[in-house]
C-alpha cells in the first residue's frame, strides 16, 4: 500500500548488470537468427546480404519432414503417457495415500540425479532384446522418466491449490465414483496445471537429443538429430534449423505464460520485490 | 515539555497525502495508541518516528532534539513489527543480543541483559531455540524482548498482535501493558483494533485519512467522541440525522429527540444525533417518565451475544439497535411492540458533515 | 505434508500407486540396479570383480572425470556469483513489468541447452564468428588461437549460458524471503547496511547459495548434447565417454562404462542430496 506510487529508477549498477545479462542471453540467439538469412557473414560486422535460400534448403533437406514428424510423435506420445501415469497417481497419493508422498517425491527428484547418458546406458543394457531393444518404445519410456519432474511440479501444485479432499467427498456424496470424480471435477479444476505441465514436457522432449541419439539413433531420427548432423554439413542451414528450434521453444514458453496467467498461479506472488 | 513531539508532520506518496499536518505531544513513560482503519496514516507516522520514512515537512523532537536528520540505526528507538521479524539464522539469545552487540556492549553485560529481558517476557527457557521452533505468540514476545534489550528511549509497536490468535492476543496485550508500565517506557502502539487500543492505552489518537480525528483517554474517546467518524468507528452508535429546533430538541426524520444543551448549534442547523445501544432501555409498557426520550417500536431481529442480547427495533421505518442484558429484562419476541427509553444525556449531537 | 486426517492406507490404496511404481521400476530403478551389478561383473567369466573400477585409473578416464568436475565446478561458481548479482538487480528492479519479463526470459533461456545453443555460440565465437570478427576489426584483438569455442574455454561460455538464468530463478525466491522487517529491525537495533548483510542477509541466503551451487554443478556434470556438438573428441568428459561406449564408437569394455556411470551417479546423487538438504533449510527459515 505505502510507497507504491513512488516513481523510482533502477540504479546504475542494476542497469549494467541486467544489461550484461540481456547481452549474454540474447546475442547468441539474435546472431543465429541473422546468420540464417545472411548470404555471407564472415568478413564484415553486418552481413553482406540477406537471403531465404537456407530456409528453402532446410525445408528441402531429405528427412526434414520425417524428422519433424518423428519429433512431434515422440513429444505427443510422451505428453500422453506422462499425463496418464502421473495425474492419477498424484491425485491418488493426495486423497488416499498420503503415506506415499515422500516416496513419490523421491521418485520424481531421481531423474534430476541421473545424467541422461547414464539413463541411456542403463536402458540399453537391460532391454537388449526385441521388440524393445533400441526401439522408439524404449525411447518413449526413457523420455517419460527424464521429463517426469516437469509434469509433476505443475500438476502437484495445481492439486495442492484446490481442496481435493472436500471436492472428492462432495462428488462422492452426490453419487460419483472415483473415475467420475477425477474426470468431471478434479481435472477441470487443475486444467491450467495440466496444460503447463504438458507444454513443458512437449518443449523438453522436442529438443531432446541425448536419449534419442544414444538409444535409437538413425533408426528414428528426430529434429535435433538432423540439426546436429547439419552443423557439420552446412552452417547456414544448421542456423535455419536452430532458428526453427528456438522459435518453437519461444512459442511454447509464451503459451505456458499465457496458460499461467489464466490459472491463478502462485509463483508470481512469491517472486515480488519489497 | 513532552518527551516525544511531532510538529506539523506531512507525508505524501505519489501526490496522495498519507499524513497531513500531524502534531502530537507524547508524555514520557506513557503509552499512546494510533487507532484507525487501514490506510489512515498511522503506520506511516510510526515509521517516520522510527526513521524508515522521510518527512515531507515538519519536525520530530525526541527529548527536545530534532531526530529527523538522524538515521534509523542511531535513533535509539525500539521497534516491534506485525510479522515477527526475528532473524531466522540466530537463536533467541542471539536475536536479543544483536542490538547490544551492535553497541559493542561487554560480553558479561550482554548475557546479563539477555537473561533479564527473557525473564521479563517469561520465556527463560527458550534461549537456545531458533525462531521457527517457537509459536507466533512466543516469537512476538522475543521480538519485544529484543527491542527492549537495548533500553531504547522510545518503543514503537506496529500492529504487534494482528497476526496472532484471539486468545493469545488478549493475554499478550496485557503483558505488553505490564512490561511497559514496569519500565515506564514511552511507547507508541499502532492498531486498527479499537478494543485493543481502548484497553491498553493512556491516550488514544484516532486517525482517519491522514488526519487526527481526536486525541483523548480511552474513556473520553468512547464517552465523548468529537466527530461522527470517532463515534461510529469506536463501538456501535445509532445515528439520527435531523435539524435542531427549539431548545434541547432535535427534529429527526422519524422522531423527535430530547437532547442535552444545543448552545453550540444554530437553530435549524443540520445535525446528527448519536445514541449508543447500551444506553437504550427497553420496556413492554409505556413508562411514565419525565424528561426522557420514549419511543415506540417493533422488534425485527433478536441476536444473542452472550452477555447482552441485541435487538433490532423498527421505529417509524428506521432501524435502531438496543442492547439488553439478559438479567434485567423480560423475554422479548419478534414483532413485539416495545418502548425504547433513553435520557437526553445519552444523545451525542454533532454537526452533520457535507 | 498431506493436510487432513491420518489415513490408514490399505492394500487397495497401494494398488492405485502400483502402475506408477511399476513404470518407475521398469524404466528407472531396475535398469540402474542392473548397471550397478554390471559394474562389478567380469564380462567373460561372469564373476564378481573390482577390475572395472581399477580400470578407471587409466589416464583417459581420470582425465574425463577431472575435466567434467572442473567445468561443472567452474561454471557453477561463475553461475552462482553472477546469477546472484543479476538476481538481486532483477529483484530490486522498480518496474514490475520489466521484472516479470526478465524472469520469463530466464525461464526460456535456461532450457536453451543442447545443439541449437552450441551452434549459436559457434555463430558468434567461432573462427569467423560475429564477435571474433568484431574484436579483430575494431579492437585489433585476435581471439584465436588463445581462445576457442571448441575447447574448454568455449564450452565454459556455453555452459554459463544455461547456468546463469537457472541461478537467477533459484535465487529470486531467496531474495524475496529476506523480509524488509529484518532489515528494519536490524537498523532500529543499531546495525548499518553492511552489518545487516554480513550478519543476517548473507547467512540467510547461504542455504540457497549452496543449493544453487550443487544444482548448477549437477546440471553441468550431466550435460551431454552441448558438449557433444561443440568439443567432440577435443575434450574428454565423463558424459562424452559414456556416450561413445553406448554408441560403440570406441571399442572399450562396456563394463568400464558402467563403472563410470555408477561413479557419476554417486557424484550427481551427492550433489542432489546436498541441494535437497540446503533447500529444506532455506524453506524452514523463510517460514520463520
Amino acid at each position: 500500500m505505502r510507497a507504491l506510487n513512488k516513481k523510482v529508477y533502477p540504479a546504475g549498477w542494476q542497469v549494467a548488470t541486467v544489461g550484461f545479462f540481456l547481452f549474454y542471453m540474447l546475442v547468441p540467439i539474435i546472431s543465429t537468427y541473422v546468420f540464417s538469412v545472411a548470404t555471407r557473414w564472415d568478413r564484415t560486422i553486418l552481413p553482406e546480404g540477406y537471403t531465404l535460400e537456407f530456409y528453402k534448403r532446410a525445408f528441402e533437406a531429405s528427412y526434414f519432414t520425417t524428422t519433424l514428424r518423428n519429433s512431434l510423435v515422440l513429444s505427443l506420445a510422451t505428453v500422453l503417457v506422462s499425463l496418464l501415469i502421473i495425474v492419477p497417481t498424484v491425485y491418488w497419493v493426495h486423497t488416499r495415500l498420503g503415506r506415499a508422498k515422500p516416496l513419490l517425491d523421491i521418485l520424481m527428484i531421481l531423474p534430476f540425479g541421473i545424467p541422461t547418458v547414464v539413463l541411456a546406458l542403463a536402458l540399453v543394457q537391460v532391454y537388449n532384446f526385441a521388440p524393445l531393444a533400441r526401439s522408439p518404445f524404449l525411447l518413449i519410456g526413457a523420455v517419460v522418466v527424464y521429463s517426469m519432474p516437469f509434469m509433476y511440479r505443475p500438476v502437484s501444485n495445481a492439486i495442492q491449490a484446490i481442496d481435493v479432499h472436500v471436492l472428492t467427498e462432495a462428488g462422492q456424496s452426490l453419487g460419483a465414483n472415483v473415475f467420475q470424480v477425477l474426470a468431471k471435477i478434479i481435472i477441470p479444476n487443475i486444467l491450467p496445471g495440466l496444460l503447463s505441465g504438458s507444454l513443458l514436457v512437449f518443449a523438453t522432449v522436442f529438443a531432446e537429443y541425448t536419449l534419442t541419439s544414444l538409444i535409437v539413433g538413425a533408426r528414428f531420427k528426430t529434429f535435433p538429430l538432423l540439426l546436429v548432423e547439419f552443423t557439420r554439413i552446412n552452417g547456414n542451414v544448421a542456423a535455419a534449423f536452430s532458428v526453427i528450434s528456438f522459435t518453437i521453444a519461444w512459442l511454447v514458453s509464451l503459451l505456458i505464460l499465457w496458460v499461467g496467467s489464466k490459472g491463478q498461479t502462485e509463483k508470481v506472488e512469491s517472486i515480488q520485490a519489497r | 515539555m513532552a518527551y516525544l513531539e511531532l510538529k506539523n508532520v506531512n507525508k505524501s506518496f505519489g501526490g496522495v497525502a498519507a499524513v497531513h499536518d500531524f502534531s502530537l505531544d507524547i508524555e514520557k513513560g506513557s503509552l499512546v495508541s494510533f487507532l484507525g482503519p487501514s490506510g489512515c496514516g498511522k503506520t506511516t507516522t510510526l515509521r517516520m518516528i522510527a526513521g524508515f520514512e522521510q518527512l515531507d515537512s515538519g519536525t520530530i523532537l525526541l527529548d527536545g532534539n530534532d531526530i529527523v536528520p538522524v538515521p534509523p540505526n542511531r535513533r535509539d528507538i525500539g521497534m516491534v513489527f506485525q510479522a515477527y521479524a526475528l532473524f531466522p539464522n540466530m537463536t533467541v539469545r542471539e536475536n536479543i543480543a544483536f542490538g547490544l552487540r551492535m553497541k559493542k556492549t561487554p560480553k558479561e553485560d550482554v548475557e546479563k541483559r539477555v537473561d533479564s529481558v527473557l525473564d521479563m517476557v517469561r520465556l527463560q527457557d527458550t534461549g537456545k531455540r531458533f525462531p521457527h521452533q517457537l509459536s507466533g505468540g512466543q516469537q512476538q514476545r522475543i521480538a519485544l524482548a529484543r527491542a527492549l534489550a537495548v533500553q531504547p528511549r522510545v518503543l514503537l509497536l506496529d500492529e504487534p498482535l494482528s497476526a496472532l490468535d484471539a486468545e493469545v492476543r488478549v493475554v499478550l496485550r496485557g503483558e505488553i501493558r505490564r512490561i511497559q508500565s514496569e519500565l515506564a517506557i514511552t511507547t507508541v502502539y499502532v492498531t486498527h483494533d479499537q478494543e485493543e487500543a481502548l484497553s491498553i492505552s493512556d491516550k488514544v489518537v484516532v486517525m482517519n485519512k491522514g488526519l487526527i480525528e481526536q486525541v483523548g483517554t480511552p474513556e473520553e474517546i468512547y464517552r465523548a467522541p468529537n466527530t461522527r467518524f470517532v463515534a461510529t468507528f469506536i463501538g456501535t452508535a445509532n445515528q439520527f440525522p435531523g435539524q435542531t429546533s427549539e431548545k434541547n430538541k432535535v427534529i429527526c426524520v422519524n422522531v423527535e429527540l430530547l437532547t442535552g444543551s444545543l448552545k453550540e448549534f444554530n437553530a435549524g442547523q443540520s445535525v446528527v444525533v448519536l445514541v449508543r445501544p447500551e444506553t437504550i432501555q427497553v420496556q413492554v409498557e409505556r413508562p411514565q417518565q419525565e424528561n426522557c426520550n420514549i419511543i415506540p417500536g417493533v422488534v425485527e431481529t433478536i441476536t444473542f451475544h452472550g452477555a447482552v442480547t441485541r435487538l433490532g427495533v423498527n421505529i417509524n421505518g428506521q432501524r435502531v439497535v438496543a442492547d439488553i442484558t439478559v438479567a434485567n429484562t423480560q423475554p422479548v419476541s419478534l414483532n413485539q411492540k416495545l418502548w425504547l427509553t433513553f435520557p437526553p444525556e445519552a444523545c451525542q449531537v454533532m454537526a452533520a458533515e457535507e | 505434508m498431506s493436510p487432513s486426517k491420518k489415513t490408514r492406507s490399505t492394500a487397495s490404496d497401494w494398488l492405485g500407486f502400483a502402475p506408477f511404481l511399476l513404470f518407475c521400476l521398469a524404466f528407472e530403478i531396475v535398469p540402474i540396479l542392473f548397471l550397478l551389478r554390471g559394474s562389478f561383473i567380469e564380462r567373460s567369466t561372469q564373476q564378481f570383480t573390482l577390475q572395472n573400477y581399477i580400470d578407471l585409473q587409466r589416464p583417459i578416464y581420470v582425465n574425463s572425470f577431472i575435466n567434467s568436475i572442473k567445468i561443472s565446478g567452474l561454471t557453477a561458481i561463475i553461475g552462482v556469483i553472477l546469477g546472484t548479482f543479476i538476481g538481486y538487480a532483477v529483484y530490486r528492479w522498480p518496474s514490475e513489468r520489466v521484472r516479470q519479463a526478465l524472469i520469463s526470459l530466464s525461464d526460456v533461456t535456461t532450457n536453451f541447452a543442447g545443439a541449437p545453443l552450441a551452434f549459436a555460440f559457434v555463430v558468434i565465437l567461432g573462427l569467423n564468428g560475429v564477435i571474433t570478427q568484431f574484436l579483430l576489426q575494431y579492437l585489433d584483438y585476435e581471439l584465436y588461437p588463445k581462445f576457442s569455442i571448441y575447447s574448454f574455454s568455449g564450452l565454459t561460455l556455453a555452459y554459463v549460458y544455461f547456468q546463469l538464468p537457472l541461478m537467477v530463478l533459484l535465487i529470486l525466491p531467496a531474495f524475496a524471503g529476506i523480509k524488509k522487517e529484518w532489515q528494519e529491525s536490524a537498523q532500529s537495533l543499531g546495525a548499518g547496511t553492511f552489518q545487516f548483510w554480513w550478519r543476517i542477509g548473507i547467512p540467510v541466503l547461504t542455504p540457497s547459495l549452496i543449493a544453487g551451487l550443487t544444482l548448477l554443478f549437477a546440471n553441468a556434470f550431466g550435460a551431454y548434447a552441448t558438449a557433444y556438438t561443440l568439443v567432440q573428441a577435443k575434450l574428454s568428459l565423463v558424459t562424452l565417454q559414456i556416450g561413445y561406449m553406448i554408441a560403440g564408437e570406441v571399442r572399450q569394455n562396456q563394463a568400464v562404462g558402467m563403472a563410470m556411470a555408477v561413479l557419476s551417479l554417486i557424484i550427481m546423487g551427492l550433489s542432489i542430496w546436498i541441494y535437497q538438504a540446503a533447500t529444506r533449510r532455506a524453506r524452514r527459515w523463510s517460514k520463520a
